[in-house]
């Protein structure tokens, strides 16, 4: 079989190269929404993942259907997404999950993100997770931190290509928000996926600044 | 033109009008299906009152006294014609009724809306070109402006544009029938989870055939036809008939807007095809017995309890280097520098001034006041410059000798000049 790119040489000399690598490196996740990129990746895979694995980190391709960097060295900087970016993904994971919103073709308003964090999650929970230090004298001073934060979690999700956000506060779902779900996607043990999740790197728990102490 | 007027003045006269609501207009359509699956000419009194309440269930549950609302949109009905009671019995007996062909009329255009629906996109342009070559080649033939008129322009404008509504009307039904499947196949979704993939996957292909119809006008159809109309305008512009060419022009006009709302339409199911294909492979095909939702639930639910992050790369954007900025120095503001001494010149010493002195000094001697000096000096001295002489007398005089003075000095006459005298010791 004759592959499009014989020498690791023609995949850095392709012209989508330079996007998909910066688009990579900064975190970005990329599916077959992104279509050029998205073949470019599955094209030169084979030669690609020796070629980051010696930067210290891995190319995760995910039968999903997406790509993504994973930092394995400790010394490559990452980034650790935020309380609001971790909780507005897995909402958001949830409504792409739902049905009902196939007809919409995966557009929903930017409320319904909200709504379903306050009646899962509840208001004061969600305060706690957002911004555990602040002690807020309202109602309406928690509701803007908590819009604030979950604004900024939304943004950062954007730029990973977990969603697009279009016109009148509407949001496009992506598929790499099943990323969200990886912890429970077996039925077998939740608890045990998130370990084998951590020791892989994908994933860390505790405080950050509890580690960045130790 | 003035059976027009007439006609006009007689309707105003009359003060005719209609007023429908949509229960009425629903009572009319049903009444229409009943006949027409019964077969029958009219429809007994009874009938009437039933096929109302059902109507009036649907569209206003929950309301009161229908029998008497019944009755008043029956004699509405009639009123405006659109009802008539063709038993002929009057009061005696309960009546028969059947509807005018102005109700049919009404009922038949919002059945035909929903009819062309389901003709065939093709058919339609086919049948349009099919026109448009005939008209052309009329053109072609036509040598006077009867000829352009009959034969072209009205053509043009009463046939083509008809075929062209039809078209219009059947992408209005495509539209219906694009978001019923959007609905069926969300409802399918939601209801069967996966054991619906099969039949999403049926009514995503059977609309893909509707989709490839759109295709075929659009490449293909529309083009064909905006090349026909061309040569039509062309022939008209060439026998300079502006009728037939404005008719030309308006045509061409519905066909863009046909063509861009085939552009729009496609894009838009394109996508969405797309997501739902991703969607039953990526989510319902992965997780057969819908429990991932339930388990995200619950794992979101707890999140806050027992937290952990996603981590990805954040490589910092690459440094680009600059050029080195070489942007020119500018020099301050400055005027060439000049020597602003002039130049010395040689000169004669001024002899004729330590002459002056000399004489004033031997005058001096022996002399009591200023005006003997002057005497002695100012006979020597060009009348010109007598006074200018007699300045520098009285200064030396001053510097060189003791003078001294009366408070009234008196004055004294030397040569042609007069001064205040001093007495000198």
């Amino acid at each position: 079989m004759e592959h499009a790119y014989p020498t690791l040489q023609s995949v850095l000399e392709d012209e989508a190269f330079p996007r998909a690598d910066t688009a990579l490196r900064r975190g970005r996740h990329i599916d077959r929404d992104e279509a050029e990129l998205y073949g470019f990746l599955c094209e030169a895979q084979a030669l690609l993942e020796p070629f980051y694995r010696r930067f210290g980190m891995e190319l995760v391709r995910l039968e999903d259907g997406y790509f993504y960097l994973l930092p394995v060295d400790p010394h490559v900087s990452r980034r650790r997404l935020t309380p609001g970016a971790m909780l507005a993904g897995q909402a958001l994971a949830l409504l792409y999950l739902d049905p009902s919103l196939v007809e919409q073709a995966g557009v929903i308003p930017r409320s319904r993100v909200l709504e379903l964090l306050g009646n899962l999650v509840g208001e004061d929970r969600l305060l706690q997770a957002l911004n555990p230090r602040r002690r807020h004298r309202t109602d309406t001073a928690q509701q803007e931190t908590i819009r604030r934060e979950l604004d900024k979690g939304l943004r950062a999700l954007e730029e990973m290509g977990f969603l697009d956000r279009l016109e009148d506060e509407a949001l496009r779902l992506r598929l790499p928000l099943l990323r969200f779900a990886d912890p429970v996607r077996t039925l077998a043990d939740p608890a045990g996926a998130l370990r084998e999740m951590l020791s892989r790197g994908e994933i860390e728990v505790g405080d950050e600044e509890e580690e960045e102490d130790e | 033109m003035t059976d027009l007027h007439r006609l006009v003045g007689s309707l105003q006269q009359r003060g005719a009008g209609l007023t429908l609501d949509t229960t009425d207009l629903c009572f009319l359509i049903v009444l229409r299906d009943r006949a027409d699956r019964a077969a029958l000419a009219s429809l007994e009194e009874e009938i009437l009152y039933d096929v109302y309440e059902q109507v009036c269930d649907l569209t206003d549950p929950g309301a009161g006294q229908v029998r008497k609302r019944a009755t008043h949109a029956l004699q509405r009905l009639r009123q405006q014609r659109l009802l008539g009671r063709v038993d002929g019995a009057g009061l005696v007996r309960a009546g028969e009724y059947a509807l005018t062909r102005l109700a049919t009329a009404i009922v038949d255009f919002f059945l035909a809306d929903e009819a062309l629906t389901r003709d065939s996109l093709t058919i339609l342009t086919r049948t349009l070109a099919s026109q448009l070559t005939e008209i052309k080649s009329e053109a072609s033939r036509a040598c006077s402006p009867e000829d352009w008129k009959v034969r072209v322009s009205a053509p043009l404008r009463i046939t083509v544009a008809d075929l062209i509504s039809g078209i219009e009307r059947r992408q209005r039904g495509m539209d219906a029938q694009q978001r019923e499947v959007r609905e069926e196949i969300g409802r399918l979704l939601s209801k069967d989870w996966f054991s619906a993939v099969d039949a999403c996957e049926d009514l995503l292909a059977s609309t893909s055939t509707t989709l490839r119809e759109l295709n075929e006008v659009l490449l293909q159809d529309t083009s064909h036809l905006q090349a026909l109309l061309q040569e039509i305008q062309d022939l008209a512009e060439a026998a300079e008939d502006l009728e037939a060419r404005d008719a030309c022009l308006r045509v061409q006009e519905q066909v863009d807007r046909v063509a861009a709302w085939g552009g729009a339409r496609l894009g838009a199911w394109s996508d969405y095809f797309q997501y739902v294909q991703h969607y039953l492979r990526s989510v319902v095909r992965l997780d057969p017995d819908r429990a991932l939702s339930q388990r995200l639930r619950d794992q979101l639910a707890r999140w806050v309890e027992s937290p952990f992050y996603l981590i990805a790369g954040q490589a910092p954007s690459a440094w680009v280097l600059r050029e080195p900025d070489t942007r020119p120095i500018r020099p301050a503001v400055t005027r060439p520098s000049r020597n602003r001494e002039s130049e010395l010149l040689p000169t004669p010493p001024d002899q004729a001034s330590a002459d002056l002195e000399d004489r004033i000094r031997s005058a001096l001697e022996g002399a009591h006041t200023l005006s003997e000096v002057l005497r002695e000096v100012l006979p020597q001295t060009p009348a010109e410059s007598r006074y200018l002489t007699t300045g520098r007398v009285a200064g030396l005089v001053a510097r060189e000798a003791r003078p001294h003075s009366d408070l009234e000095r008196p004055w004294v006459e030397v040569e042609d000049l007069a001064i205040e005298d001093w007495s000198l010791d």
